[in-house]
This record gives structure tokens, sequence and C-alpha cells, in this order.
């Protein structure tokens, strides 16, 4: 029903938008919303339903911080009340006669400054009463909300993502209670009294609507503002990486805990400040206001709206909150004369106000089943590719364009050394003293049957596993046990055996991606964009871009799709190519060949070659030994975790210990082919 | 009353307290042992459960407080009483894993569960608007048997309680270890799509483990109004929460852990408000989940839950 | 190739529809402009965990304007009643923000003279700025945290200086230290033990009621807080019976007081058991029954209606227009109502203009006689008569078991003074 109304809208759209332009379409549209929101409260004059507009804009803030957290991060937080409730009791404290320390020296300085005012009551010492102004205390609750945010999110880091629900459902729940069982601070469950209303210029906001609408608007919009910037900055890709994939997020170099931290710190940023305006407009706070309901209607709203989409989360919210405040009384009349129209008895007698909870149930459930994606997708549907672009011709003699060449290596010393390298699960010994020296410039095929700790160990040389036993040196340094954030950063890099893409997210930013490392933007730069950010960025996107084309036309006229839509063999190549952006030393590539028919094999050992040109060093498993007699310089053989042979190709090929681990018995070495 | 028979008291109070939760536990651990499925909606079956119960008992005509049936009266009618709340609860489940969740099956990450919200969502509001917001009483057959030791006193009904839930816990293990079922139960548990290589039926699996999970929590429901002589919409919130924090604590999967989880949280329940206060019960409760859950998921007894890759 | 069509077939037939019974709904609620009309607004939050109580009370004050309607109005003005739901789906019970728009709604209708409401004083602290500063007046049956109408916080809850939270109940103030003051006195208690129900009406009057205790020197043995969602309160009660106090104090209302009260009767069925006007009548008595509730005292902020013949015959009136039984703020709730259409024709009959100030004017020079006695108020909006009775649940076979007239005995008033 929501698509074919969609395609209803886009239809009627259509012709304005091939005369004008989509993206004019799209600004019009936008400045229409603007200069209806603006005009709202001077056109509709009941105090009632700005007051219920004012709420929603609320509610919108709120769902915007929790698509921060859940949308761009994947992180499930059942209990994001809790920071609303923080940020509201924080302005709470700071503004009303609720806390009154005894009056010392230490307070003069802040009541010169204006956060404090000086008690008198005669027979009893002076008392302290916080003043602190409104304006101040936003971004303040906003900030005391983030540190609560870290806080809580810091256990659930190692969580996966139902058991990190659950904790944060814990934590949700924890908070509106010791809110209560703490009435010196919160007055507990008789709430705040007289929290003070903010104070623009002398002009106090008081009971009326309208200036709290005004302020909403300016909050919801420098909310939008910020999430656009971060969702489209190297900071919202790391995020997206980590929802979407977190293993190959942490490989590509993106350090999970400080990105998780960020990510709980911003939407917890987010409520504490909704909850700064909620409760300056409402001037009191009681614990019931923050508990388990609420953090599951912002779920309904942001599930609703589509979970990941700014416009969507925000459409979502303000539905679902006017439809609470304002319209269902009219709607249950509207639904009790069509009963009456058509005189069925359930209609005539169903009460929407009292259902209300039941019909958000409803909603949730069939939106999950149904429409996963929400009102407004996250992503929006891309252009068929031409006939030409679909086609593609496997090519030989390697990559088309050229490579960005890393610092240049000493080529004297060996780039990769391992001594005893060791990794038991349980009983099992994956790799088992593995020593091995690799010079630079090399391609150095391991191969070996199943099982034999290939996998093993490339994950422990990339740190995704840590050794139990040996050493890992790396151009000189040692990179045993560091985390694979870092080895990336220090410069190798690695594809998966089974793929581990970044599925909901586009070719390009799968490319990007790669460029986390080699960039710096933090979140305050993604959301100010100063010029050096913006120069930042648009090199990314450059040498992402390059290295795309390197592939021809497989990748590129894909730029704008998602990952998941590629085929099989076009994804290997992506995941070459994010390794690549990322401008390796050391190229770990985990079968890459595998299930790619004999040209495009051809093709993409041909690319492998074209690497090592460049001058990057390829470590390569691989099950076609033919591919391994193309390029390898150098073979190394492991069978249960040891390596029994290495050497050049053709010496390993009549090895007999080698050939006893794959075939398993003994053959004459006239057998090689 | 002496320290000792205080602490005696507490002790009985807080192992029928755990009693309750255990066997609410039990159909939830054993959902999330078969398809690790957080499923928030088995606590408000566990609710349904009880109403269920309610109107069975009004419609056997056993009404009011002051009539208790002894022998064969008693036993038939609860004999009845579990058997009908039972089947119905385990229908009532099935058709939620059905309608709700199997379409969700292959789906990655918490869209299940979110889902199991929604679900405990309308399952409570349909009560409420169905039955009303206020408490109703429950019909009481039991004899008001008591046993004193010392100054303290064990009642027919925590008898009852244990009796039942022990009785279940080893019907159940009995059904997972020695039938059919049970094996292929087991088999679904460790590794889903190798069961469906040696020939399981997956989707009945699941549909039994809904089943039996549900029929627990409706037995749960109907042991809860015999022995708080009261239900309403509202009580599968708490007793939800802390019956979940019991199988996290025990061992999340793991049956046995799921009583021991119980037992502890009850006592957990009944000390701590003896010696501290009742008003930071939940704080405790849902910090011992909190703690459980960072420093040992696995819980007390669990095995490693194999990861959702 | 796009194509353009103009809706067509089954949502065209839907949309025309649509428009047309949205004009019917349009025409059908104009209403006909020949008639006076006053409106009473009522905020309560009728969705939620608070719902069944709060229906109660609409009940009561609707009964008093239909009443007053079915002989021909006030003052030849027909009173129209406005209901606004505080409950939201967001808070799952009062949503103290849903109140603070209502009442902007309220006061946005020109029409509204007074309301009758808040239930709870979480929404009335929302409420009171915005109905002061409006002039318009409200008369809470149910709401008593003292705080709102504590001069102390004028600033706050009446920036206008103007009384405008009128109460036909006793705040927490009163209602716990005068039954401390009868339990001291009456029942000779030298030790209890205090609980509450973690809501906001039952944590203030049990504070209320301790605080007077100590003042007393009656020793308290211990305070601690009940979860009205948990069902198992034998943990606090094994450890209250260990301690022996004389008597067990619970500050609260019927859904963890029915759990207590026949979890009581098991543990401790020979303590002296008191609560507040929560557990006097209503869902208290009806939840948890005979033996359970035999011997609980309760209290009610008024001199005691339960012998006067006028109550029984309103109960009567209650139950055959409503179908249901009262409880004690459905009878404020009617007094309420009966204050505010008192005050309009007041107004009326002084030739003003019935307006939302002079209303207000008029209520609060109230002397009227209700169901409560003589209703009058303070310059803060409180009750002048700060008389609290106490009763004692006694069972009576001859007549049904949640017969609140007939099922408790009244015990005599609580004492003043602190």
């Amino acid at each position: 029903m929501a698509t074919l109304l969609a395609k209803r809208a886009r239809s009627l759209v259509a012709p304005l938008t091939e005369r004008v332009g989509a993206v004019a379409v799209r600004r019009i549209g936008l400045a229409l919303i603007a200069l209806a929101s603006l005009a709202f409260p001077l056109v509709h004059r009941n105090e009632g339903n700005i007051d219920a507009a004012a709420n929603a804009l609320a509610f919108a803030t709120l769902a915007l911080g929790l698509n921060v957290v859940v949308g761009f991060a994947g992180l499930l937080d059942l209990g994001y009340a809790a920071f609303f409730a923080i940020g509201a009791y924080a302005y709470g404290i700071f503004a009303s006669y609720q806390v009154q320390p005894e009056w010392s020296a230490f307070w003069e300085p802040l009541q010169w400054l204006g956060l404090v005012e000086r008690l008198s009551t005669g027979t009893a010492p002076d008392h302290v009463h916080f003043t602190v102004s409104f304006w101040l205390m936003l971004p303040v609750s906003g900030l005391i909300a983030a540190f609560f945010g870290v806080l809580f999110g810091a256990p659930t880091l190692r969580l996966k993502g139902d058991y990190l629900a659950i904790v944060t459902l814990g934590f949700g729940e924890i908070v509106p209670i010791v809110a209560r069982n703490t009435p010196s601070l919160t007055n507990g469950a008789a709430g705040l009294n007289g929290v003070a209303t903010p104070n623009l210029f002398g002009y106090g906001f008081g009971v009326e609507s309208t200036p709290y609408y005004y302020l909403g608007l300016a909050l919801i919009v420098f909310l939008i503002f910020v999430s656009a910037r971060l969702k489209t900055s190297r900071i919202g890709r790391a995020w997206m990486a980590i929802r979407e994939d977190e293993i190959a997020a942490e490989a590509m170099g993106i350090d999970r805990i400080r990105l998780k931290l960020l990510a709980f710190g911003v939407g917890a940023a987010f409520a504490g400040m909704t909850g700064a305006f909620y409760v300056a407009k409402l001037q009191t706070a009681t614990p019931e206001m923050f508990q388990f309901p609420v953090s599951v209607m912002l779920l309904v709203m942001i599930v609703f709206g589509g979970i990941g989409s700014i416009s969507g989360v925000v459409l979502g919210a303000l539905i679902l909150q006017l439809l609470q405040s304002w319209f269902l009384q009219d709607l249950t009349q509207w639904v009790h004369a069509f009963g009456n129209l058509t005189d069925i008895a359930f209609f005539q007698q169903v009460d929407l106000v009292q259902s209300i909870e039941l019909i958000f149930g409803v909603i949730l459930v069939l939106m999950m089943l149904y429409r996963r994606e929400g009102l407004i997708p996250a992503h929006r549907s891309v252009t068929a590719l031409s006939q030409a672009e679909q086609t593609a011709v496997p090519s030989r003699g390697g990559f088309t364009g050229a490579l960005a060449q890393r610092s240049p290596v000493d080529l004297t010393q060996p780039l990769l050394e391992i001594r005893g390298l060791s990794k038991s699960f349980g009983g099992i010994r994956a790799v088992a003293g593995l020593d091995l020296t690799v010079m630079p410039g090399r391609i150095v095929a391991v191969i070996g049957p199943n099982g034999s700790g290939k996998t093993t160990f490339f994950n422990l040389v990339t740190g995704l596993t840590k050794p139990d036993a040996g050493r890992v040196r790396f151009a000189g340094r040692d990179v045993t046990g560091l985390a694979s954030h870092v080895i990336v950063e220090r410069g190798i890099a690695r594809t998966f055996q089974n793929l581990r893409l970044f599925a909901n997210m586009t070719v390009t930013d799968n490319a990007l991606v790669g460029t986390h490392v080699r960039t710096a933007t933090g979140a305050l730069g993604a959301v100010v964009r100063p010029p050096g950010v913006r120069r930042e960025e648009a090199e990314a996107r450059v040498r992402a871009a390059r290295v795309l084309g390197l592939f021809g036309n497989r990748l590129l006229p894909r730029a704008a799709h998602l990952a998941r839509t590629l085929s099989y063999a076009n994804r290997r190549r992506l995941e070459i190519a994010r390794a690549l952006v990322s401008e390796p030393t050391l190229l770990l590539l985990d079968e890459p060949t595998a299930g790619m028919n004999p040209t495009e094999t051809l093709e993409l050992t041909d690319q492998i070659r074209s690497l090592r040109e460049a001058g990057i060093t390829i470590l390569l498993i691989e099950h076609k030994l033919g591919v391994v007699n193309e390029i390898a310089d150098h073979v190394v053989v492991l069978d249960h975790g040891e390596k029994i042979a290495e050497g050049r190709p053709e010496e390993v090929h009549r090895n007999e210990e080698v050939l006893r681990a794959y075939l398993g018995r003994k053959i004459p070495a006239a057998a090689h082919p | 009353m002496s320290f000792w028979d205080v602490l005696l008291q507490q002790v009985i109070n807080g192992v029928s307290l755990g009693a309750m939760y255990a066997l609410l536990a039990l159909g939830f651990t054993m959902v999330y042992g078969i398809i690790e499925l957080i499923n928030f909606a088995h606590f408000n079956v566990f609710m349904v459960g009880s109403f269920i119960a309610l109107w069975l008992l009004q419609a056997m005509g056993i009404v009011g407080q002051g009539h208790p049936l002894y022998g064969l009266p008693l036993i038939g009618v609860l004999g009845v009483a579990f058997a009908v709340t039972m089947l119905a609860s385990g229908v009532l489940g099935v058709a939620i894993e059905r309608l709700a969740l199997r379409p969700l099956r292959n789906v990655p990450g918490t869209a299940a569960m979110i889902t199991t919200i929604g679900v405990s969502y309308i399952l409570f509001n349909v009560i409420l608007l169905g039955a009303g917001a206020d408490s109703k009483n429950y019909a009481n057959p039991l004899p008001p048997l008591r046993w004193p030791i010392g100054e303290a006193t064990l009642r027919l009904r925590e008898v009852l309680v244990w009796g039942v839930t022990l009785a279940l816990m080893l019907g159940l293990h009995l059904f997972v270890r020695r039938t059919k079922m049970g094996k292929a139960m087991q088999a679904t548990a460790q590794d889903q799509e190798a069961a469906r290589m040696m020939g399981v039926d997956v989707d009945r699996v699941v549909a039994v483990a809904f089943f039996l999970g549900s029929a627990l929590a409706g037995a749960a429901g109907l042991i809860f109004g015999l022995y708080y002589n009261y239900t309403s919409f509202i009580i599968g919130y708490t007793a939800g929460l802390r019956a979940f924090t019991a199988a996290v604590l025990g061992g999340i999967g793991n049956i046995p852990g799921a009583m021991l989880g119980g037992l502890i949280i009850g006592l957990i329940e009944s000390l701590g408000g003896q010696f501290l206060a009742v008003r930071w019960t939940d704080v405790i409760i849902f910090s011992i989940l909190v703690l459980v859950l960072v420093f040992r998921p696995t819980g007390l007894l669990g095995r490693a839950a194999p990861t959702k890759s | 190739m796009l194509q353009r069509r103009m809706l067509g077939g089954w949502p065209r037939r839907l949309a025309v529809a649509a428009l047309a019974v949205s004009a019917g709904v349009g025409l059908a609620t104009r209403t006909g402009a020949a008639d006076k009309v006053v409106k009473i607004g009522i905020t309560l939050p009728l969705t939620g965990a608070d719902a069944e109580d709060a229906t109660l009370i609409k009940y009561g004050a609707l009964l008093a304007i239909e009443e007053a309607n079915a002989k021909g109005g006030v003052a030849g003005y027909k009173i129209e009643t406005v209901i606004y739901d505080s409950g939201t789906a967001t808070a799952g019970q009062y949503d103290p923000a849903q109140a603070a728009t209502n009442t902007k709604k309220l006061v946005s209708d020109p029409l509204v003279v007074a309301n009758v409401g808040p239930q709870m004083s979480g929404e009335g602290k929302a409420m009171a700025p915005i109905l002061s500063v409006a002039d318009l007046a409200t008369i809470t049956p149910s709401s008593t945290n003292p705080d709102i109408t504590n001069p102390a916080f004028a600033g706050q809850f009446k920036p206008k200086g103007r009384a405008i939270y009128f109460r036909t109940v006793t705040t927490d103030a009163f209602q716990g230290p005068n039954m401390a003051n009868y339990m001291a006195a009456a029942l000779k208690i030298k030790s209890v033990y205090v609980l509450d129900d973690s809501g906001a009406y039952g944590v203030g009057i049990a504070d209320a009621y301790q605080r007077q205790a100590e003042k007393l020197g009656i020793k308290v043995l211990g305070r601690d807080q009940l979860n009205p969602k948990e069902a198992d309160y034998t943990t606090i009660l094994t450890k209250i019976k260990a301690l022996k106090p004389d008597a067990l104090y619970y500050g609260g209302v019927a859904q963890a007081g029915v759990k207590l009260a026949k979890q009581a009767h098991d543990v401790i069925p020979d303590m002296i058991k008191a609560g507040g006007d929560g557990v006097h009548g209503g869902s208290f008595l009806k939840g948890a029954g005979f033996p359970a509730v035999d011997g609980w005292y309760a209290t009610t902020a008024s001199p005691h209606l339960v012998e006067d013949p006028a109550v029984a015959d309103w109960v009567k009136r209650f139950q055959t227009r409503f179908k249901a039984l009262p409880d004690d703020y459905a009878i404020t709730a009617y007094d309420g109502a009966l204050v505010i259409l008192d005050a309009i024709k007041r107004v009326a009959e002084s030739g003003k203009e019935i307006n939302r100030s002079n209303v207000r004017d008029a209520m609060q020079t109230t002397k009227l006689k209700t169901l409560q006695g003589e209703v009058s108020f303070d310059q803060n909006g409180d009750m002048l008569s700060k008389v609290v009775s106490v009763f004692q649940y006694r069972h009576d076979p001859k007549y049904p078991d949640d017969d609140i007239i007939h099922q408790q005995k009244y015990e005599g008033t609580a004492p003043e003074g602190s």
C-alpha cells in the first residue's frame, strides 16, 4: 500500500522533475516545508495544537538520536529513555530550587557568573539556588547525557546484538528507579517543582507555546543538520560498516571501540538536549515520564519511519506523536461517523484513544514483517544500467590504470617475519610453530588441504585472532597481537574467504571505508566541514574511484548500487578494491578467485601480477594450483597447522610430503603434471 | 521470631518465588536454546495463560475464596485446569511463531526480537482492553493446609509450586533427552543447517519448541493465579524481567540453568528485601542482569553459545 | 515512459467517500447556535494504567453536570463538557506533557469557564502555571501534593498570584499526620512500620504520616516501598512480622494495596493496619474483599458521609447511570463539579458576565453544602475544612461484600494539630 502511494506520488511529481530537475524539486519541496513550519503558529492560533506540535518536535529529535545509535551504528538500544531522563533532570536540578547546598566562599565566583544565587531565609544559614541559564544547560545537558551514553555503552562493546539490547534495557530501567529513590536530587515520585523557563534577552518564555515551538524547530533543524553531516562523512561510513559487519570493519582499519562509544555518546547527547528542552517547557519532571514504554515508542517511531533514514525517522515520530496528542480524538469521531454511515457496530463503538497502544504494537509487527525499511527507506533505488555498462569483457594484461605507490620499502630487508606462530582452539592445534619470511615485492602463495590452518594464519597476522605463542614482525616492527585496525594502519590489508562486504552500503561507500585508516576526520570535523576536511574527503573519493576504475567497467558503473546486488565475482573484486584503497604494503588475499570461471580467473591473475609490479607484496591463499604456478614467486605448504614445505612452485610440486598431504598416498614423482 | 526463624521463612519465601521464576524461565530459555531468539512475548503468554485458566475455572464453577476441594475432586480440577491451559497457551505460542516469527527466521540481526516486542505489546493491550485494568480475583480451591517449622510456616500452595515446577522440569528433561523429537531439538540447537541436512524438519522442531515453551508459560500462569489468588494484565511485566534475569543467570539455553537461576533470583529477592530494603530489589536484579551479560554471558551453567554470524 | 494517470476506479471512490464523511461529520457537529452554552473541561488520564480510577472521577463530575442540565441548565445556560485525556501510549499512563497540551487547548476555547481535574499531582504541576496565566480555575478531586498550593511555591505554580488550583480533597499535609495523631491517641500504638507504593500520592502521604509519627514519639521501625507491578509482598511482610510493630501504615492506592491486604491477612493477620483515602472504598474493597480487609482503617478528607442517607441515594443514582460502583474520588469529583456549577450560578445572579475570571472569583468565595459537607476554600485554593474522618472495615454479612456504605464503620475524626 505504501509503495503504491509512493509510486503515485512520484508519478505526479515526475513531469515536474523532468522539467526542472530532481535536485531543484527537492530544494523547492524543502523550502515549502520550511515555510509551512515557520508560518504554522502564526496561521493556526490554537495554543493547544502548537503545544502538541512542540512536543512532537521533541520526540522527533529523540528519534533522530536513537537513529544514530540504531540506524547508523546498528546498536539496538532499548533503554534510550534513560538519556532523555538524564538530560531532563540535569537541567531540572540546575534550574530549580530542588538542590540547595549550603553557601560557602566556593560559590562566590559562580554567583558572579550568574550561575547561582544566594538565598537568605533569615534564621537558617544561607543556601545556594542554582540559576544556570537554559541556553548554557542545553549543550551541557547534552554533554552530561553523552558521558552517561559512553558509560552505559562501555559494558556492551563486546556483546552481540540481542544481548546488547538487554543490557541497555537494564540501564533504561535502572535510571528512573534511581531518580525515584533519590528524592534529595529529584524530589522523587512527586516530581520537580518550578523548573525555570528559558529567558532570551529578557524575554521569558513562560507558558506560551509558540516560543517553544520555534525553539523546537531550531533544535530539530540543527540536529537534522548534524545527523546528515555525520551520515555522509567518514564517521558515518565507519558506523555503517560496523553495523553491517563488525569483523570486516575492524579489518578495514575501523576502531570499533572508539566508534561504538562515539555512537552511544552522540545519540545520548541528542536525547540529553531534548530532555533539557522538554523539562524547561513542562517546568516539572517525574520519573514516570522516562520509563520503558517511552523507549519502545521511540523504537516504533523509527521502525515505522525507516531505520537509518533521517527524513524517515522524523516523519515517523511526527506522525505517531501528533496522532496521539492531536488527531486521535478527531480520528475517533470520523471512525464513529463512518460506522454510523455504514452501520457497522464495531466502527461505531471503537475508541481509538483507548486502543492506541494496541495499534502501535500492531504497527510494529506489521512493519517488521512487511516493510522493514519503513515509510522512507534509507536507500534510494538506483537507475538501471545501460546495455554497454552491463557487458564486461574479461581483459588480459592486468590493471588498466596506475596504482598509487606506498612509501618505498627497503628491498633488502624481509617485509614479514614470522617466528614460532601458534594458535590452538580447545584441543585443536590450528597453527603450530610456523616460521616464515616474506621478502618485499614477492607473491607468496600459501597452499594446503582444507583445515590446514591457512585462514587462521591470516587471522593471526591481521590481528583478528590473538596468537598463543610466536612473533610477527612487519617492516621491522613487532605487530604481534595488535588490534586489527592498528595493523591496517601499519600497512597490511586483507580479503576474506567467505566475503565480508558491507552488504547494505553502496559500492563507493564500501571502497571509501578502505580510506578510513588513511584519513583523520573526526565527528566534529564531519559536522563542521572546514576546508581541510572537505579536501580530505574529495581526495579520498578520487582515490576510491581510481581503484574502482582499475577493474574496468565492472565496478564503476555500479558505484551507487548496494554491494549485495553485485554478482559473486564482482563482490570478490570489490573486496580486493576495498583492501587496495587502504594503500597497503602487504596484501593478504584469501582465495580471491573462488567461484570465478577460468577466463575471469586468468583476468584476476594478471591483475594480481600487476599489483606486484606496483610494489605491493602479496600473500595469497589459493586452491587453484594453476594460478599458483602462474604468479607465485614462492610457495608455502601447510598441513595440520605446520609448514611442511616451501620453495619455488616446481620444487613444491615434486615434494613427497606435499603430495602425501594432498593425495594421501605415496606416488612416484612422475605424476607431477 | 528469632533470627533463624525469620531467615528460614525468607528462604521458604525465596525458594517459592524462585520456583515461579524458574518455571517461567524454562520455556523462555528452551526457545532461545533452539533458535537463539529472545522472545519478549513469552512473558505475556504467561499472563494470557493465567487469564485463560481464570475463565476456565469460572466456567467449571470454581469461584470464590472459601470453598476448598479435597482429594480426588481437587486433583481432577487441577488436572483439567493444567491440561486445558497448557494446551491453549501452547497453541497461542505456535500461532505467534507461525504468523510473526517464521517469516523473519532468516533475517539477520535483531528484527525477530523487535517483532516479539510488538507481539508482547499486542497481547498486553488486548487483555487490558478486553478485561480491564483492575486485578481479577482467582478462585482458591486449595485447602488451607500449613505446616509450622519453628515459627516459620510452610503452606500447601508453596509445596504445589515446587511440586509442579519440578515435575514439569523433569518432564521436559526426559522429553528432550529420550524422545526422537527431543533429540531433533537438541540437534537443531547445536547446528540448524546440519540438522536440516540430516532430515530434521526444522520448522516442525521450532513449532514444537514454541508449543512446549508456551505451554510451560501457561502452566506458570495458572500456578501464579492459584498462588496469589489474583491476576491482572500487568503480571507479565515484573515477573518477566525477573524470570528473564534468572534464565540469563543460569545460562540462557540451559534447562537446569533456568532452575538454578530462578532459585538464586528468588532468594536474592527475599533475602535482599529482608536485609536491605525491597525498594532496591529491581535495581539489584537489573544490575545482576547487566553484570552477567557483560562478564559471563554464558551464565553459570551455560555452554559457549554459538555466535551468530 | 512514465504515465500520468488520474486516480481511477477504486481509489477514486474511496476518496469521494472520505470527503463525504468528513463533510457529514462537520455538519453534524455544528451545535445549534441558539442555545446559551457554557463549557466545563474535564482533564483526566483516561487511558493507560490510571484509567479505571480516572473513569470513576469522570463519571462523578458528569453526574453533577447531567443532573444540572436535566433541570434546565444553570441560569439558563446549557453546560457542555470538554473531555481531554492526559494519558498517552508513550508514557503508558498519565503524561504531564499531554496534560499541559490539553490545558492549552482548554485555554484557547473561550467558552470554557472552569475545569475538573487533574487526577495526579504530576499533571497538576504542569497544568498550574498555564491555568494561572489564563486565569482559568480547576478543581481537583484527588491531587494531594501540597506543593502546588503552597504559598512558598506561588511563584512557580501561580505566577499571576490568584489561586486557580482548588481542591475538594485535603492535601497530604493533613491526611497523613492526622491519622498519626489518631493512631497514637485512640489506638495507642507505640511503634509502626510505614510502606508506600512508590507513586507520588503514596510517597507523599506516607512521608507526611511518618514525620508526624516521629514527632509524636511513635517509633518508626522501618520504611520501605512496594512496587505496584510486583505480585509478591511476602518478603517485606515477613520482615515486618519479625519486627513486631504495633501497626502497619500504608500510603498508596489499590493497585498495590489489594495485594498487600491479601498477603498481610496471611502473614500478619492480627496487626493493626491503616491507610489513607487510597484504601477507602472502591477498588481496594472490591479487589481485596473479606476477610482480607477486615479490620483495616482508612481515612477520608471529609466529615463522615457514610451514614448520611443523601450519600446512599447518590450511590444508587451513580450505579444506575454508570453501572459502576463509585469510590471516594467519584464523590469528590461530584462535589467539585457542584462547586463549579454553583459558582456559575452566582456569577449569573450577580449580573456579571460568565467568563473564567468571574467564575474563578466566585469559586474562591464558595460556601456550598455537598456530599462531603460544607465546602469552602482558603486563599490558596485548599479546602478550609481539614477534617479527616477515620473508618474501619468491619464485615457485615447482611450486605454485599463490596458495598462501601455498609462494610465500614465510622470511627471518628482524626485529631488535628502537630
